[in-house]
């Protein structure tokens, strides 16, 4: 007995983190959750019941028949094609951003890679690479609406990252450190969403960006562009398309969360402090992935050069803004 | 029809046949970069050669194959081919029927009106959800036809003379019930998706059509009404049971896709006024004056006008002695509607994201246009 203790509290602990929370198990049962949750919740919306067969009434098994059937399609390439440029793609949009999940704190000792003072700028440089991938997805479909998606992306992401990364400057100046830990603990007696109302929306509107959810899922527009630059992908390589838009959207939502809900913060519960926090950490994930699900049911998509006069005319200069009043918190010596 | 030949820096795009929003019909758009430089509507890919198979069948057979024209407003056009029928054959309609026929195609161009809105707001990028709702409601009303007519698409209940078959027992009052229900869910709708900020957004300002280009372009129905234009076959040379119905002809000022929208929207709140109107007012009498089968028709020439759900059809019908038409001609709202859609890239700017938008507010139904 004694043996099996020691070995969870010694060596158990990170081959959780690494299979368990914020790793593997997360990620993939947070794909599937999500993707069941959104087509029995919006099902609803529509008059309808969604899946219904599978697993019983409440369709939990829809999702393991449907990685199944994509599996066992058949890949078609078109003619003429780099196979491995254009196969590799979509692995790789579906498993950079879940990379970020390794510098999200659940706990101040509940950290897969605590990098210190370089958490943040290491999370806006990797999934900044993130949307290069499509815009070399849809180059090498060599198709016309994958061609004009991967554009899409482009003006899309650009727009939408520069307000993000000044949203993160800000916070950062407030916290007084990069380090994700740290800018978790500075969130103590206030989250930051308070004092930073601003850069709290902004953030938000640009997760949705990001994720590609709607009303910003242009890249995608299905009335449009069949399906952007997922169009020419089939088999699993369109479900690893399908897994990149709720990996992007796990990886940012949780930023979102650490920024400006106060992360892990919460009272205890069930005796145990670390435990606590991780279920804090959950809970507000959740609630954060409801509400942008529930968006998609009430909102229509934007145009692409309205999503550009959004994030240029107004999310950047608000940005701008929210860091001025973050830098003039902390010059008076609020903060 | 020839492919038109491109500059190199303009992408040509196939807005379908095979496309997840276009139809049955293939367009083809020259982009630059976002902005659309050319729209060229190809159309003819359901043709069925309507004006040719009338001329091989009796008036009365006629009526079978005029109505796949459109199948979402079935009544609305067979009502046109019946009218010239009359008019050559010189067979008067007994009053009950005329309002009977009335309420039969007020309930289509609800039904009709539904369906374009559920498109309209899909076309948007919504979330199907509203098509869905706008699909649950209409089959209130097609439960309705189906009692009347036997049949929930396509139901043929017009005859040279009157209708096929008089009210059931107790059809006003379903009628009544389903008016108040529907003006209900209108309310829901308006708040819901009307006044939408998105879809405000993406609907105003795009797609203008002045109203000395709608007039120029020839365009009827909601389209023109939706450019302030009161033109309405229902009142203008009413039909039917219309001179005696009360109803006001909706247009909107803004000429824009949301104005044609919103006429669309506000045309059922009168169709819904006009069935109530007819549930309580409806006069006795015969439903029907006899037809005989065999009926030979003398040389003459007809030319019926209805106000179909997407706008003016009219029927010119030519006759010799025979069962047969001579020759029947059709003029169809969507045909026009999609050469205005042709010419509105070069009367407004307009990107890729508004080809769906505006050619939904349109209201082109493919299959009427290639006839």
């Amino acid at each position: 007995m004694n043996y099996v203790v020691d070995f969870l509290t010694l060596n158990a602990k990170p081959l959780l983190q690494i299979y368990v929370l914020p790793g593997l198990a997360f990620v993939l049962v947070f794909s599937i959750v999500a993707v069941w949750f959104e087509r029995k919740f919006l099902a609803r919306a529509m008059l309808r019941v969604g899946p219904y067969y599978c697993g019983g009434r409440s369709g939990v098994l829809q999702l393991i028949a449907d990685f199944l059937k994509l599996f066992m399609k058949e890949i078609i390439v078109p003619e003429d094609m780099n196979f491995l440029f254009f196969a590799s793609m979509p692995v790789l949009i579906a498993t950079l951003p879940a990379l970020t999940i390794i510098l999200i704190p659940f706990d101040a000792n509940w950290v897969l890679w605590n990098i210190g003072g370089l958490g943040l700028p290491m999370f806006f440089a990797i999934a900044g690479i993130a949307p290069l991938i499509p815009v070399f997805a849809g180059w090498a479909s060599n198709n016309k609406y994958s061609f004009i998606g991967a554009f899409r992306v482009a003006y899309m992401y650009i727009s939408a990252e520069i307000p993000l990364v000044l949203c993160g400057a800000a916070v950062a100046i407030m916290a007084g450190s990069f380090n994700l830990v740290k800018i978790v603990q500075a969130q103590q007696n206030m989250w930051f969403a308070v004092p930073q109302f601003i850069g709290f929306v902004i953030f938000f509107l640009g997760v949705i960006i990001e994720s590609e959810r709607a009303p910003f899922d242009i890249p995608v527009a299905e009335v449009e562009l069949v399906l952007g630059w997922r169009t020419e992908y089939s088999g699993i390589l369109f479900g690893f398309t399908m897994m990149a838009e709720y990996v992007m959207f796990q990886a940012w939502t949780l930023l979102f969360v650490t920024l400006y809900l106060g992360g892990y913060n919460g009272p205890v519960i069930f005796g145990s402090v670390m435990l606590s926090h991780i279920i804090w950490m959950l809970v507000k994930f959740s609630v954060v992935v409801v509400l942008i699900i529930l968006i998609r049911c009430i909102f229509p998509r934007l145009r692409l050069d309205q999503t550009l006069e959004l994030g240029w005319k107004y999310l950047t200069p608000l940005a701008v803004l929210n860091l001025v009043f973050v830098l003039a918190l902390k010059l008076w010596g609020v903060y | 029809m020839s492919e038109p030949t491109i500059t190199p820096d303009i992408m040509r795009i196939s807005w379908g046949p095979q496309h997840p929003m276009s139809g049955q019909t293939r367009i083809l758009l020259d982009l630059d970069g976002e902005k659309i430089h050319k729209i060229t509507a190809d159309l003819g890919f359901t043709h069925r050669g309507m004006e040719k198979i009338l001329e091989n069948r009796t008036f009365l057979k006629g009526i079978i194959p005029i109505e796949r024209m459109a199948m979402i407003d079935t009544p609305n056009i067979g009502i046109g081919y019946v009218m010239a029928t009359e008019e050559v054959l010189g067979i008067e309609v007994p009053e009950r029927a005329n309002w009977i026929r009335s309420l039969v195609c007020e309930m289509s161009r609800i039904s009709s009106h539904l369906y374009a809105f559920g498109l309209q707001v899909e076309a948007t990028g919504f979330f199907p959800a509203v098509f869905l709702w706008t699909t649950a409601d209409r089959v209130l009303l097609l439960d309705l036809l189906e009692e009347l007519t036997g049949a929930r698409f396509s139901y043929n209940f017009f005859l040279p003379g009157g209708v096929m078959k008089d009210l059931p027992e107790g059809f006003e009052d379903r009628v009544i019930e389903i008016v108040h229900y529907l003006r209900r869910r209108f309310k829901d709708y308006w708040t819901a998706m009307i006044e939408n900020v998105l879809f405000e957004i993406r609907c105003n300002d795009v797609g203008i059509l002045t109203p000395e280009n709608a007039i120029r372009l020839g365009a009827c129905g909601p389209v023109v009404r939706g450019s302030g234009q009161p033109i309405d076959v229902r009142r203008d040379e009413p039909y039917a049971a219309y001179a005696d119905l009360d109803f006001d002809v909706i247009t909107e000022p803004a000429c824009d896709s949301m104005a044609r929208t919103k006429v669309r929207f506000r045309e059922i709140g009168e169709s819904l006024k006009m069935m109530e109107q007819i549930a309580n007012e409806i006069p006795g009498g015969p439903i029907r004056t006899r037809f005989p089968l065999f009926t030979r028709s003398k040389p003459g020439e007809a030319y019926s006008r209805v106000e179909t759900a997407r706008g003016e059809m009219g029927i010119h019908m030519f006759t010799n002695v025979g069962m047969n038409p001579y020759r029947v001609k059709i003029n169809s709202p969507s045909l026009r509607h999609m050469y205005i859609f042709e010419r509105l890239c070069e009367l407004d700017r307009m990107t890729m994201a508004d080809v769906p938008v505006v050619v939904n507010s349109l209201d082109v139904w493919y299959l009427d246009a290639d006839r």
